[in-house]
């Protein structure tokens, strides 16, 4: 070994030095997220600064930023974590809630509970049927990709067809907005745009158990996930369960999904972009990748809806406007410097 | 007491719409050193998802260590067998560590924690491998021999009692090979690893393997020693061209080449052949013909026939006749024109109908002009006409001084010699 001493010496300094960046980069993004949290508790249409906690309308105004922040953190979380679960499993950066048909599918499902009745039901039905109707919508276009293959779908069937089934999904939306009551109406299409108004707390905190759950699911999973990045045939061979990872992360991946579809709308960009920026950030390893992306996607759209409220008070912009007219460029710029280290281009 | 390691029995195995195995048998002992040879797409590489229990057999029985491949649990699986694809292909950037790590992920804990044990024998198939110095690079930046190495260190971590390798020693370089090929070596003597390597490289595997497992077109065509297995004959016939066998006078290993010699290296042979062909039996000498550089003509064909298609993609000239019609005097002429400049004439294994039969006349005529004239076997397999006229011309064409030819290597053989008694 005396030969190959030193060698081994160079590389452990250097993988100590990578691990010692790493972490460092950890800890930022950790001050960074704190710090915009509060920010964003400073943020307001009745402006900035620390409301008057001594009067009632000030504590108010105080709780309606709080419990607007953990429906953004609920939400965000949701969406990215999903996000970092669908390109995992489909080992592709075009995979997300949207591309696969299953927002659209939440959607259909929450639009026809809105529709059809009201109240605390609806209010704590919401994530469940938005729930099933996104299995049965994934299960569709998981069907129709399967057409003519031998059981296992291309990555390329199962987007082609999700995104056809997911405008499918929208049309049906528009018909029935178009029928619909002038109430109902405007019901859907306030929900539709995104917004993190609080609902009900009875659904927030359903919402919360759900999301917690998928979080929590999804990172136990997350060593699988990263063998099934080098595909279903190696993943196999490795003494994988690889068919029932498959579909346990779909599961998951899918409620998480649904829940934040039923709980804030049709809320774009987070699950696609935030999981690429991370993985760009920090790396591809699922198993540290899906909590921070979770933190980092929830800090995303509270920061967002922030500016949303705030902007043009008194009137407030949808925040999907936000994400995508603010993120967009920001994550440009930091995807353009480190794709590399996420995917390969 | 021997035990067994890998045992087909009677598998029969494929994809939905397409069967590759057809009835295979054989049984590769504990400890063993085995290659697995054969053409492209002959099914080698069905044969070793079926051994991983990757795909169901649609009949008989996969058995690893005398257990039943379907019936292991897949963590039970992976420590008794490991395979190195021929390819594996990472999307996201993830680090070598990262991708031989995935060796130990049927043992991982329920919080994602692995032991000791288990970082013990991620390091030392890396040091095995010698990708340990890689370790912090991107998988997917590496070079292609490189990446193989760390495909081979993730599923050394798997600490498998047996090895299959799809090729994947085929993309190294000379030095890493025989590293590579030492590692196996190694891991079959110490620690009686089983081995079953799929291999192109004919030679080399002869120099390592106990054993020899020879498959064609899904079939187990022969097992046994090298010596057994690389038999001249045999070789050519399955890969469909001429080989050389040679025992290396001092080490005793066989060696298996191509045969190719100084008229085969002369880009142009000068050499003209005519092909009568029809319904696609063309193709495929109008292939080899061309790669072995004879200048070619063919004909008569009818418009769109496959072979015409195919005569006219290869740029081969051709005397035409008009679709699904009799081959009229015009044709006829102009094909006669051709075998007047060739030297040989090949008939392939064309069906004979009464609208082509004219084309035997071509060959009583060539014969007549002094020509080689070479005729496929087996015309009564391929004789539509009434009263079984084929049969008859072709009969007399070999009594007159024609040849017959049934294989490819062959015709090939017999049109090199009769190039070089001409020249001679």
């Amino acid at each position: 070994m005396g030969m190959n001493d030193s060698q081994f010496c160079d590389e452990n300094s250097f993988s100590a030095k990578n691990r010692l960046k790493s972490e460092l980069r950890i800890f930022l993004f950790f001050a960074a997220i704190i710090l915009l949290l509060a920010l964003s508790m400073l943020l307001g249409p009745s402006g900035i600064g620390i409301p008057d906690m001594e009067s009632s309308s000030g504590s108010a105004i105080f709780s309606l930023r709080f419990s607007r922040l953990l429906m953004g953190m609920m939400t965000g979380a949701a969406l990215s974590a999903s996000g970092v679960v669908f390109q995992a499993l489909l080992r592709n950066p075009l995979a997300e809630p949207y591309v696969l048909g299953v927002s659209g599918g939440a959607g259909l499902g929450a639009t026809l509970s809105i529709l059809a009745g009201s109240g605390l039901f609806v209010s704590l039905g919401l994530p469940v049927v938005a729930f099933i109707s996104a299995v049965l919508t994934l299960m569709i276009v998981y069907g129709i990709a399967s057409q003519g293959s031998s059981g296992h779908p291309s990555v390329y069937s199962l987007i082609l067809s999700g995104v056809i089934v997911s405008s499918i999904c929208s049309s049906v939306i528009m018909f029935l907005v178009s029928t619909a009551s002038v109430e109902g109406m405007h019901n859907v299409i306030w929900w539709m745009l995104g917004s993190l108004q609080p609902v009900s707390s009875a659904q927030q905190q359903l919402s919360a158990a759900l999301i917690l759950g998928g979080l929590g699911g999804i990172w136990l999973l997350s060593p699988r996930l990263n063998a099934l990045a080098l595909g279903r045939e190696m993943a196999h061979y490795q003494g994988l369960h690889a068919d029932l990872v498959l579909v346990v992360g779909l599961l998951f991946a899918t409620l998480l999904a649904a829940t934040a579809v039923s709980l804030s709308g049709m809320i774009g960009f987070v699950g696609l972009i935030v999981p690429h920026v991370m993985r760009a950030v920090f790396g591809p390893d699922n198993r540290k990748l899906v909590p921070l992306a979770a933190l980092g996607g929830g800090t995303f759209l509270v920061v967002c809806d922030a500016l949303a409220r705030t902007l043009l008070a008194p009137i407030e912009i949808p925040v999907g406007v936000v994400t995508a007219l603010a993120g967009g460029p920001f994550f440009l710029i930091i995807l353009q410097r480190r794709m590399k280290q996420a995917w390969i281009a | 007491m021997e035990k067994n390691a890998l045992s087909f029995r009677d598998v029969s195995a494929g994809y939905k719409h397409r069967k590759v195995l057809d009835h295979v048998s054989f049984t590769v002992r504990e400890g063993e050193f085995v290659s697995l040879i054969g053409p492209n797409g002959c099914g080698k590489s069905t044969l070793l998802k079926t051994a991983a229990a990757l795909l169901k057999p649609l009949s008989g029985v996969v058995e690893l260590f005398d257990q039943d491949v379907h019936l292991l649990k897949p963590a039970r699986r992976a420590s008794l067998l490991g395979v190195v694809p021929q390819k594996i292909e990472s999307p996201m950037a993830f680090t070598v560590s990262q991708i031989v790590m995935n060796g130990r992920i049927s043992s991982i804990g329920r919080w994602g924690t692995l032991s000791p044990r288990d970082h013990d024998l991620v390091e030392r198939s890396m040091i095995y491998t010698d990708v340990l110095g890689l370790r912090e690079r991107y998988y997917t930046e590496l070079s292609g021999g490189e990446q193989q190495r760390v495909a081979l260190a993730m599923v050394l971590a798997q600490d498998p009692d047996m090895i299959m390798l799809d090729e994947s020693i085929s993309h190294l370089d000379i030095n890493h090979r025989q590293e590579v090929l030492q590692i196996l070596m190694n891991l079959n003597r110490e620690k009686r690893m089983t081995i079953l390597l799929v291999s192109h490289d004919l030679t080399l595997s002869a120099s390592i393997s106990d054993r020899f497992l020879l498959m064609n077109s899904g079939r187990l065509i022969k097992a046994g020693t090298p010596v057994e297995v690389l038999e001249p004959q045999l070789l050519s016939t399955v890969y469909n061209c001429d080989l050389r066998v040679q025992q290396d006078p001092y080490t005793g290993y066989m060696q298996v080449s191509g045969a190719i010699d100084s008229l085969h290296r002369q880009k142009k042979l000068n050499r003209n052949v005519h092909v009568i062909a029809g319904g696609g039996s063309g193709i495929e000498l109008y292939r080899r013909l061309l790669i072995e550089g004879y200048e070619l003509t063919t004909g008569v064909l009818n418009r769109l026939d496959s072979d015409a298609e195919a005569a006219r993609a290869l740029n081969i000239a051709v005397a035409l006749e008009q679709p699904f019609s009799p081959v009229g005097a015009e044709a006829i002429a102009q094909a006669l024109k051709m075998i007047d400049s060739a030297d040989t004439v090949i008939l392939t294994p064309v069906p004979f109908g009464s609208g082509n039969l004219v084309n035997l006349d071509l060959a009583r005529a060539a014969l007549k002009k002094g020509k080689t004239v070479l005729l496929a076997n087996d015309i009564a397999d391929r004789d539509y006409t009434d009263g079984k006229a084929a049969v008859q011309l072709v009969s007399s064409l070999l009594n007159d001084g024609a040849l017959g030819w049934q294989s490819m290597p062959e015709l090939m053989l017999q049109l090199q010699q009769h190039s070089y008694n001409r020249y001679q």
